[in-house]
């Protein structure tokens, strides 16, 4: 497949914009200013594209929502916070390929008549932070941003906001709320970014990667972009791979690529000739699944079915060495310790759950904890305020259902890793 | 009036508003949905997630704070699986606070005991986890202690909805804290102890500060009242054991905007018990102020009365019914009609007798004229509140002022400048937007010209449904010619709780009759209350009937121990024309009597037998004029130092209560 959201990315100079320009950059801004917007977000739709920040919602259905809304200014913003642990696939957009992002977002904004836009870093990329500002600088000297964009009536103002290193502010009303300078937090929906967003105006969210698709949508049409990969749910996509593999990195693939070819054909399969046990296919809040499970296809309709998510795609691979209790209270720990505090069930369940698996883990487990483990998960799934306490619900759901055992050998004091 | 819809909640049906969230809507069906987190008035957070129910056809458990009902809606409150969930929500808290309920000073009318041991939990499932977060108790109003705090966020929400913003949170997740900024303790914070936190805290994270061993709640008498310290007249729940007050709450309805009171109606209570209250009759004999009995108090004031020609002086915090009294007495008994009050130190007679009664609950427009209200500087701190607070609820606002307003952060236009001059500005914009007025008042905004921003504000005022104007008494008359363009509520609002009633009473804000009496020389001068005289007038004789000694009542030659707003019972008329009750909450202190049991028992002495005089408040209220075209013109002489007013009216209660601290350290801070 030729490679769209990492073209390039092999020159040293990729993130210039006269190499971005000379591999045919911004040229989808004017082909899109020839469009109505209109016709652009009908383009969108028909393209099947879904966010790529982990939730999957089709993207031209929110920008449908977005200009339905009368009221302006509208906002659009980048969700570049890419928080969830083993995830990376946004950091070589922003690095290597940023006027990729930028050239995808002139043209949401032209589509979404937004005027301003924000990328919202997150604050462990601070490379990405120059890189990015250079870029916009750039764009703003050749006439790509700013006013009377290419001598037409379209003008859009971008800047870069850093975050403050939370997790929840990659959740898009936490974002809000951090941008617009508060401790960030998640608001209630609805109301819908989309209707009431930053500063209370129409404000669309997306992810990085999403962003970075809309070009190429523009240059070829939204028909034959369908095309590409599974036809429910198409796209080139980025996937992240880390863990014990022999080539850990971000490959770009058919939406609907296999485990199995991820792991193998293109990470290069299992470290050391070890044995593949387990993997968490879209980041920490995602289900894990078995070793047995890997044909399943990466996409968000074939994993929900596998009983897991395509999240953020972080494909984290474990080998038959790793300890599952052990990982599974490192995950709990990250929860406990992101968790925003607003609501009870995830504040205090997170707590309480990562407490219970760290007794277990040093050998302190008593009978009835895996009881306890699953009463507690069970009553915060679908009950806590947003989705970061249904994933640390549904990330030890996933591990109980498949590895039960090895939480019960902890307790019973038979496991080899016993104080590990 | 929002269309009413049709929801079934555990079987019930019941008709309510569009837009009524489910907590609101079951309580109307009688059932209460437990909640933590929500403050009734206030857009839910879903927090909490106690108050999660079923909804038939839903995909799951929601938040009844968060949803609002819709036509047919079915919901279920009380399954087998809403009772496990509402348990396990309570089993978590439970983990972060401390079982101490044998000793904890919120013990009965905590909201998380309350629902523990309706939810059948004996001890949390989890052991308990402590964080050794110190309380602060820097302070002899409020104490904070986090180690208590369920992180509910009402507190922060209260402080913030009435735009004193002194609260929040610091860090995520289980080591979230209420703090404020900096975590400085609350005077070094902006705090204005208004205690409005205290309210909203449904445990013992936030209470008084001197309660610990002052009694559970169960002890307490509770009693509605209204506090008269300053013009808001704000309701207020007085809690009393052994005859001795032990607290007092802000009264007002709940989820009302009006729900607040300041320090001073809060803690000022402190001054009942104090060595300032005068607590038996005193007359003066030899240079000294000696006790004497009613008897021979009373005595000599009749004698005094018949040889010279009596003034009466009195403040506008006197009830209703002393008020009466004093009438009927002044005119059959001691026979004078020179009576004069403070009242006209601020407004005239037309502002106080012609102010609407408005409710500022459900105004979607406020316009501020010649108005600098401020919670800070404690003038007019409840309709500081109140504005902020409908502002936060979606209202707007409009000030108009020559003088810099403090509350002009958060208005929506801030008009500076003259106000007549603008008023007027405003009135052409707005017939100028075709809204209609009369021949005449089209004439009188003839030779003005409008600018961009009177029309703005025009537009504010056509678009809105119900529109308040809170204005300064002297410019009362210009206002009310833009009720004749659209219909709109205003009031004049004065200095001193009972303005309106005094007004409404018959007794006419004459200036020139109380500077006579203070500048000039009275035979006998009888004064009730404490006006803001600070030295002794020049008089034959001086009578001061009030519950404190006063630096007046310090130069008097009989002093008349009357009982304070907490031990007297009678009605007042509050600045948005509202009839108001206090009930009794304590019995009288020493021998102090009220006004108008002083006044029966001199008429005795003087031979008169008088029966209670009566006014009807109610009709005088409805006797309104009608407003009609009158020049855009500021009245003279009616201006005031409103902070200084409030210090001066209520100095013996700032003086000997705890409120003397909140005052040496505003000054340690610069405030
Ligand atoms: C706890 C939490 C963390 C999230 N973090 C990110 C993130 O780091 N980056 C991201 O793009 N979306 C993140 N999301 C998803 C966003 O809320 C939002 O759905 C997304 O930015 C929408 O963009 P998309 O439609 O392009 O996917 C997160 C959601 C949750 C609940
Ligand atoms: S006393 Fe009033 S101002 Fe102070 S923190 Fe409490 S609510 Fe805020
Ligand atoms: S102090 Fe009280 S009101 Fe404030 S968050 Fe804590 S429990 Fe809630
Ligand atoms: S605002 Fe005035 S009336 Fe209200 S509590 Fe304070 S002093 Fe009393
Ligand atoms: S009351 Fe609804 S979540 Fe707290």
């Amino acid at each position: 497949m030729e490679r769209v959201l990492l073209k390039n990315i092999e020159n040293p100079n990729s993130a210039e914009i006269d190499e971005y320009l000379k591999a045919g950059g911004y040229r989808n801004v004017s082909k899109a200013f020839d469009m109505r917007p209109e016709d652009i977000i009908e383009e969108v739709k028909k393209s099947g594209l879904r966010g790529r920040g982990g939730a999957g919602f089709p993207t031209g259905m929110k920008w449908g929502f977005a200009i339905a809304d009368p009221k302006f200014p509208k906002y659009l913003i980048c969700n570049a916070d890419e928080g969830e642990p083993g995830t990376f696939k946004d950091r070589p957009i922003l690095e290597r390929n940023p006027h990729l992002l930028i050239e995808g977002m002139i043209i949401s904004a032209y589509a979404l008549k937004a005027e301003y836009g924000y990328i919202y870093l997150r604050a462990e990329y601070p490379k990405a932070k120059e890189i990015l500002d250079r870029a916009i600088r750039q764009a703003y000297e050749r006439n790509y941003l700013g006013e009377n964009i290419l001598g037409r009536d379209v003008r859009f103002h971008l800047t870069v906001h850093q975050g403050a290193g939370a997790y929840i502010c990659g959740e898009e009303t936490a974002l809000i709320d951090s941008l617009e300078g508060k401790r960030g937090q998640p608001r209630n929906k609805p109301p819908f970014p989309v209707n009431v967003g930053a500063w209370r105006m129409p404000t669309i969210v997306n992810n990085v990667e999403t962003l970075a698709n809309i070009p190429y949508i523009v240059e070829i049409g939204g028909e034959a972009y369908s095309k590409i990969g599974n036809p429910e749910c198409p796209g080139p996509k980025l996937y992240c791979v880390s863990g014990h593999v022999n080539r850990p990195g971000v490959y770009e693939l058919p939406m609907g690529t296999t485990l199995r070819e991820i792991i193998y054909t293109h990470a290069g399969g299992i470290r050391n000739d070890k044995e593949l046990k387990a993997v968490i296919p879209g980041g920490v809040s995602t289900p894990v699944l078995p070793a047995s499970m890997i044909d399943c296809r990466m996409d968000f309709v074939s994993m929900p079915k596998a009983g897991s998510m395509l999240g953020s795609a972080a494909v984290i691979v474990m080998d038959e060495t790793v300890c599952m209790v052990k990982v599974m209270h490192r995950i709990m720990k990250f929860f406990e310790h992101e968790s925003c505090g607003k609501c009870t069930p995830c504040r205090e369940g997170t707590g309480w759950l990562r407490r219970i698996l760290e007794s277990i883990e040093k050998g302190n487990g008593r009978p009835g904890d895996i009881e306890l483990l699953r009463d507690i998960s069970e009553d915060m799934m679908g009950k806590t305020f947003c989705p970061l306490g249904d994933g640390a619900a549904g990330a030890l759901r996933g591990m109980l259902k498949h590895f039960e055992y090895e939480f019960e050998e902890h307790i019973a004091g038979r496991s080899r890793c016993k104080g590990g | 009036m929002a269309k009413k819809v049709g929801v079934t909640i555990n079987g019930k049906t019941v008709k309510v508003p569009e837009g009524t969230n489910l907590i609101d809507a079951a309580s109307q069906a009688g059932v209460e949905i437990p909640n933590l987190c929500y403050i009734k008035g206030m857009r839910g957070i879903g927090a909490c997630r106690l108050c999660l129910v079923e909804i038939e056809g839903g995909r799951g458990p929601v938040t009844a704070c968060t949803t609002k009902v819709k036509d047919g809606m079915v919901v279920n409150t009380d399954t087998e699986q809403l009772r496990e969930m509402r348990q396990f929500v309570i089993d978590l808290i439970l983990s972060m606070h401390p079982l101490d309920c044998m000793t904890c000073t919120k013990a009965g009318v905590c909201t998380l005991q309350r629902y523990a041991y309706e939810s059948e939990i004996k001890e949390s499932s989890f052991s308990r986890k402590k964080f050794g977060y110190p309380p602060d108790e820097s302070n002899p109003f409020i104490k904070r202690d986090p180690e208590y705090c369920i992180l509910c966020a009402r507190c922060v929400r209260v402080c913030k909805e009435q735009g004193t913003n002194v609260l929040d949170f610091m860090g995520r997740g289980v080591g979230a804290k209420v703090v404020t900024a900096n975590d400085k303790p609350l005077h070094e914070s902006g705090c204005t102890f208004c205690g409005s936190c205290i309210d909203a805290c449904p445990v013992n994270a936030i209470l008084e500060a001197d309660r610990w061993r002052k009694g559970r709640e169960w002890d307490y008498e509770r009693t509605h009242s209204v506090c008269l310290l300053c013009g808001g007249a704000c309701d207020t729940v007085i809690s009393t054991k052994d005859n001795l007050i032990m607290k007092i709450n802000a009264g007002g309805e709940d989820g009302s905007v009006q729900r607040y009171i300041c320090a001073i109606g809060r803690f000022g209570y402190d001054a009942v018990a104090s060595d300032k209250r005068v607590l038996s009759p005193l007359r003066r004999v030899n240079g000294e102020l000696k006790e004497t009995t009613w008897e021979e108090a009373l005595q000599l004031l009749s004698e005094r009365l018949t040889k010279g020609k009596a003034s009466i002086l009195l403040t506008g915090a006197l009830m209703n019914e002393d008020i009466s009294t004093l009438l009927k007495v002044a005119e059959d008994v001691i026979k004078t009609d020179r009576i004069a009050t403070t009242v006209s130190l601020y407004a005239d007679e037309e502002s106080m007798k012609d102010s609407d009664t408005a409710d500022i609950d459900s105004a979607d427009l406020i316009l501020l004229v010649g108005l600098n209200p401020s919670q800070w500087k404690r003038v007019h701190p409840s309709l500081d509140a109140s504005i902020r607070r409908r502002l936060s609820r979606g209202a707007r606002l409009v000030s108009i002022s020559s003088e810099a307003v403090d509350i002009g952060e958060v208005a929506d236009i801030t008009l500076r400048g003259e106000e007549p001059g603008l008023i007027k500005q405003i009135a052409k914009s707005m017939i100028s937007k075709g809204m209609k007025a009369n021949k005449e008042l089209s004439e009188l905004t003839g030779d003005t010209d409008t600018t961009e921003e009177t029309e703005r504000v025009a537009d504010l005022i056509k678009e809105a449904e119900r529109i308040v104007i809170f204005t300064s008494p002297a410019l009362f008359r210009s206002v009310r010619n833009l009720s004749l363009i659209k219909k709109m509520d205003i009031i004049a609002v004065p200095n001193e709780a009972n303005a309106r009633g005094v007004v409404l009473s018959g007794i006419k804000p004459d200036g020139k009759l109380l500077k006579e009496m203070i500048e000039g020389s009275t035979e006998v001068l009888y004064v009730f209350g404490e006006p803001p005289v600070e030295r002794r007038p020049d008089t034959g004789f001086l009578v001061v009937q009030s519950p404190y000694m006063s630096n007046l009542a310090r130069e008097a030659d009989l002093v008349l121990p009357s009982t304070t707003p907490y031990e007297s019972s009678g009605s007042i008329v509050s600045f948005t024309g509202r009839v108001k009750r206090l009930s009794r909450a304590l019995r009288p202190y020493g021998e102090a009597k009220q006004h108008r049991e002083i006044l029966a028992s001199l008429a005795k002495v003087m031979g008169k037998v008088i029966k209670e005089g009566k006014t009807d408040i109610k009709k005088a209220l409805k006797g309104r004029s009608k407003p009609s075209p009158s020049p855009f013109e500021k009245k003279e002489g009616l201006e005031i130092d409103e902070a200084r007013f409030m210090e001066e009216t209520n100095s013996c209660v700032i003086n000997s209560s705890r409120l003397l601290w909140l005052r040496e350290a505003e000054k340690a801070v610069g405030v």
